[in-house]
């Protein structure tokens, strides 16, 4: 497997698809998550498949596979902004639940509150039909680096 | 009509909802144990579930997935005979320490406060085998949409 570093920087400068990224997670293969690029921008997607029905009468998506897609989200756009990336471990999780997420496509945008040295906050939107109403909403921190140097310990 | 003379218990009606619920099935999800206190749901270590390749750490995703699945059941197992549909409003998840590559994680779910319209439930989770250090820890809250005789849902 390429070194995670090599093919981040192939991703910046275009000469690998993001896609690649998101394929190396088996986790993100299981939810059957793809990405677009605008540009800069970044839209991450969850495509409707059965893996991901949660109430198969409405039927409607799983509140789990939505969050684990809002999650992996997060972390590859992190992992983008890092100078030395590294996967970062969640510290926690907190989405709301806003609308129904329908048996369609699901879409996901994030943005970085804060970007520290060991700690990133991240809010994530997500949505179906339109961007301006969200089915859920998420905030998550990430630990960026297990390093305990003397100066930021306390 | 009383527990005893139902043809179905609690964990019968777990069973059913994973058999039903196509997300959690495909996650492998078991059900340990379901009463009316509580339910213990399991979720084998499985190369598929992967967060980190590096690691083979199981991705945080999916045992929210497992911990969101409990909650509803321990609600619904708090409630039983009853049956009502109960969609998350909100959920947090804190992330301990990271369960290890190989290990299954089992998750306690408890219906802690029923309201009229909501329900609060706390959720622990740990790695199979070491029950005093939790994994994971959750809190969240369900709104309660009970089914009429015609078999619609009202409420919210």
């Amino acid at each position: 497997m390429k070194a995670l570093k090599t093919l981040i920087e192939e991703c910046r400068s275009g000469k690998a698809e993001y896609q690649a990224l998101i394929d190396r997670v088996p986790y993100a293969r299981f939810l059957g998550i793809q990405v677009v690029a605008q540009g800069d921008e970044l839209t991450f997607v969850l495509p409707k498949h059965d893996n991901v029905i949660g109430n198969p009468t409405l039927p409607a998506l799983h509140g789990g596979a939505v969050a684990g897609f809002m999650e992996q989200a997060a972390i590859i756009f992190i992992l983008l902004q890092m100078g030395e990336p590294k996967v970062p471990k969640t510290i926690d999780f907190t989405i709301d639940y806003l609308r129904a997420g329908l048996f369609r496509d699901t879409y996901a945008q994030c943005s970085v509150t804060r970007l520290g040295r060991r700690i990133a906050n991240v809010h994530i939107s997500a949505w179906q039909k339109n961007r301006q109403e969200p089915i859920t909403i998420a905030r998550a921190h990430f630990l960026l680096s297990d390093d305990t140097s003397p100066e930021i310990t306390g | 009509m009383t527990e005893k003379t139902l043809p179905y218990t609690p964990k019968d009606l777990c069973n059913r909802f994973l058999e039903s619920v196509r997300h959690s099935a495909v996650l492998g999800l078991e059900v340990v144990s379901a009463t009316k206190d509580s339910v213990r749901l399991r979720m084998p270590w499985r190369e598929d579930l992967v967060g980190n390749p590096e690691t083979g750490v199981v991705h945080g995703g999916a045992i929210f997935a497992m911990m969101d699945q409990a909650g509803g059941m321990a609600i619904t197992c708090r409630n039983f005979p009853t049956f009502e549909i109960t969609p998350t409003i909100d959920f947090r998840v804190d992330h301990l320490r990271s369960p290890g590559k190989g290990k299954a994680v089992v998750c306690e779910a408890i219906c802690y406060r029923l309201t009229n319209h909501v329900a609060f439930v706390s959720v622990t989770t740990w790695e199979e085998g070491g029950d005093d250090e939790p994994v994971a820890t959750g809190l969240a809250t369900y709104t309660r949409l009970q089914i009429n005789k015609a078999g619609a849902m009202v409420g919210q």
